[in-house]
């Protein structure tokens, strides 16, 4: 059990590389579709918000130390409900990694690669999850701690873009109206999932509870800062009449530049950020996989790792046409606030109710 | 043991070949030109360069051209394909021209497929040609054997002329989000083929999506200047400043901008009358002087006044031209967006901008005058 565990700081990296993913190029786009150049500060608003989900979900784990989600549900709900729930939250990580498999697909084979078969796309992926999450939550940890580098060169191409940019487009702040601004920031919170993997790798973190707190609040933190500095960057890059048909406005930013090496920015971009789909694709399918072995009783969540990856790339073959992938992410999305965003409150406010803790959980 | 498996099928498929392009199936396209037929249908020029083997020892490039004619922008480039033994790729595309007559209707349909093709290359140059744009890309030039094709000396000679500051520096993505902006317009390099050579006369403006007039060469490094192009590698004009010097050549002065401040306000008056003014604050280095005559302090402020007032003329003669033209590079009506939205959303601005009163000013001040005096 021993390697199981990570540190409070590795627990960072996982929440910070299960956040940043699939979503970052398109958020700009689908953020001005709800509040128009005022949709950074519906993100920012956002960002709040998830902070009170993330207090609930500390306080939930707290409540029950070392145990996951899984272990958590049939404690508080009693055997019979809380082993449906089980099944259902099971059901929804595994459809939310389908999802990333789903829109990493999409905008792979839109950008590059044209030709290669879809199936192969998705399988590729999927393998590399399996791999992955054949291992221990210490193993992953420590891998998402590797490719944080990464981020750094991420946001430097990203800084290019400021040789070319309109300051006025973002002018007059706040002409959309507040009503619209806190409409656009449901949208923003589906940017910013992925603390909900928390529910599960939280048992696993050694530290004391507040530096857990502060942990996962300030990794959501740093996500929020670094989306809504990438977001503004495309407001101002774009002229708000022209993202509306820009749905990847990060990549079509980059894509003008070119250095005398490198012809093709977006390309560099794009194999990055491959790197930070695989890491949000690997936390979920981890959390899947552990709701696999809590159901079926399994002794290890190994067992699990192909199924669940077999399942997920199954399912992201589906949807074949852009318009069914824009239905698919619409209503996953909905469903996904519901399960993390807000169900840890209510979760919290269950076991209040019903006093369920476990024992000695205070006296930690 | 178990972990190896799993990676044994990625392996597999991560040899995946389905999306190579193989360069000897290629026609890699250098140069491409649009214009529009008296049908208003689209003719297609483009430039590929053809390595031909010579002597030994000495590589030589051969520009083919071809063309062809289409309904849309896109059918023209699928029936060059048809003349071509390989495939067509434009991903390497360094120039495309626009015909006058095409650019004085929308370009941005024109343009459509360089902005939705991931492959194309968006920081390709964008010029207009004075006559046919076919004409500029099928010069055959004096100096070609040096250069790899019309697109790289194309793409050269419209850099230099930014260098220059005589065209502003654009190219095809820098331009979109300025085509769908309701309050400002940009330019682009205006070009003439004169048969052997192909140079650079200007810039065309454009409203929105179409070209409405041109600033030919000496006035548009004003021009640039008043963009707020804060410096470029040499920003040089030469300018008359006075009229009493026997020989003519003594009533200039050619002078380097070293730097280049601009300030741009906008002003609403209480009863909605829009003004704008811009104020550069030039900072030149004196590089043509035949008079010699810039010893004392006295001597360099006189000719600063001299050369602060032709630059002001200039620069008011070139935003007369603008408005007269209604195109607005400069981005007042941006402006005016951000900073007093009420108003802009009550007015027209497309009536409303030859109307507004928008002055210059150019402040100059000599900061050096080379190794003489």
């Amino acid at each position: 059990m021993n390697n199981h565990t990570i540190t409070h700081r590795q627990l960072f990296f996982l929440i910070v590389q299960t956040q940043i993913g699939v979503g970052v190029l398109s958020l700009p786009y689908s953020l001005f579709v709800k509040a128009k150049i005022d949709g950074w500060i519906s993100l920012l608003l956002a960002g709040v918000f998830v902070q009170f989900s993330i207090l609930a979900m500390w306080k939930l784990c707290d409540r029950f130390p070392q145990n996951t989600l899984f272990d958590i549900l049939p404690k508080i709900m009693g055997k019979h409900l809380g082993f449906i729930f089980k099944f259902i939250y099971t059901l929804h990580f595994s459809i939310v990694s389908a999802l990333i498999l789903i829109l990493y697909n999409s905008i792979v084979g839109k950008w590059i690669l044209f030709e290669t078969p879809s199936w192969v796309i998705i399988f590729v992926m999927a393998f590399a999850g399996a791999y992955f999450i054949s291992s221990t939550p210490r193993e992953i940890a420590r891998f998402f701690v590797l490719v944080t580098p990464l981020f750094f060169i991420l946001f430097g191409l990203i800084i290019y873009a400021y040789t070319d940019v309109h300051f006025l487009y973002i002018f007059p702040i706040g002409q959309t109206g507040i009503m619209t601004i806190i409409k656009g920031s449901s949208d923003a919170v589906v940017a910013l999932l992925g603390f909900d993997a928390a529910l599960v790798f939280l048992a696993y973190t050694t530290g004391t509870p507040a530096k857990k707190l502060k942990v996962i609040s300030f990794a959501s933190f740093c996500v929020t800062v670094m989306y809504t500095f990438i977001v503004f960057t495309t407001y101002i890059f774009f002229n708000p009449m022209e993202i509306v048909i820009v749905p990847e406005p990060v990549l079509y930013m980059l894509k003008a530049f070119s250095f005398s090496i490198v012809e093709r920015t977006d390309l560099i971009f794009l194999s990055l950020w491959i790197i930070s789909v695989a890491t949000s694709f690997i936390s979920y399918l981890f959390v899947a996989a552990k709701g696999i072995q809590s159901i079926l009783k399994l002794h290890h969540h190994q067992s699990a790792a192909v199924y669940i990856a077999l399942f997920c790339a199954l399912v992201a073959i589906i949807p074949n046409e852009k318009l069914e992938i824009v239905t698919w992410n619409k209503y996953i999305s909905l469903v996904s606030i519901l399960f993390s965003g807000i169900s840890p409150i209510i979760l919290l406010l269950i076991s209040v109710l019903r006093k369920k803790q476990e024992k000695g959980a205070t006296a930690t | 043991m178990n972990k190896f498996i799993y990676t044994l099928p990625a392996l597999l498929l991560l040899t995946g070949c389905w999306d190579q392009t193989n360069l000897n199936e290629t026609k890699l396209i250098t140069a491409g030109g649009i214009d529009y037929t008296k049908k208003g249908k689209v003719t297609s020029t483009v430039s590929v360069p053809q390595a031909v083997a010579a002597e030994a020892g000495k590589g030589n490039i051969v520009n083919q051209v071809f063309a062809a004619t289409g309904n849309t922008a896109r059918q023209s480039r699928l029936r060059l394909d048809l003349k071509v033994a390989e495939r067509l790729d434009a991903s390497k595309n360094q120039v495309l021209v626009f015909g006058e007559e095409t650019a004085k209707t929308d370009i941005y349909n024109l343009l459509d497929i360089f902005y939705r093709d991931p492959k194309s290359s968006l920081n390709a140059k964008l010029a207009v040609a004075k006559g046919k744009a076919s004409d500029v890309i099928s010069t055959t030039f004096e100096e070609p054997k040096k250069s790899t094709g019309v697109g790289e000396y194309l793409r050269d000679s419209i850099k230099s002329a930014e260098e220059g500051a005589t065209v502003p520096a654009e190219n095809i993505q820098t331009i979109c989000p300025l085509m769908f902006d309701p309050g400002q317009d940009f330019a682009l390099p205006y070009l003439e083929s004169t048969g052997k050579a192909v140079k650079v006369i200007g810039v065309a403006l454009f409203q929105e999506h179409q070209m409405v007039g041109s600033i030919k060469e000496p006035l548009s490094v004003i021009y640039t200047m008043l963009t707020g192009e804060p410096h470029t590698i040499s920003m040089s004009t030469t300018k008359k400043i006075s009229n009493n010097q026997k020989e003519n050549l003594l009533n200039y002065v050619t002078i380097k901008v070293e730097k280049n401040k601009r300030k741009f306000d906008v002003y609403v008056s209480s009863r909605d009358k829009i003004s704008a003014k811009i104020k550069l604050n030039v900072k030149i280095i004196i590089t043509e002087y035949p008079p010699d005559n810039l010893s004392t302090p006295s001597e360099i402020k006189k000719i600063e006044k001299k050369i602060s007032k032709k630059l002001t003329e200039d620069a008011q003669k070139v935003i007369d031209k603008l408005q007269k033209m209604n195109s607005d590079p400069f981005g007042v009506g941006r402006q005016l967006m951000a900073y007093h939205y009420p108003t802009w959303e009550k007015l027209n601005w497309k009536e409303e901008y030859p109307k507004i009163d928008f002055k210059a000013s150019v402040d100059v001040e000599v900061i050096g005058h080379g190794i003489i005096e």
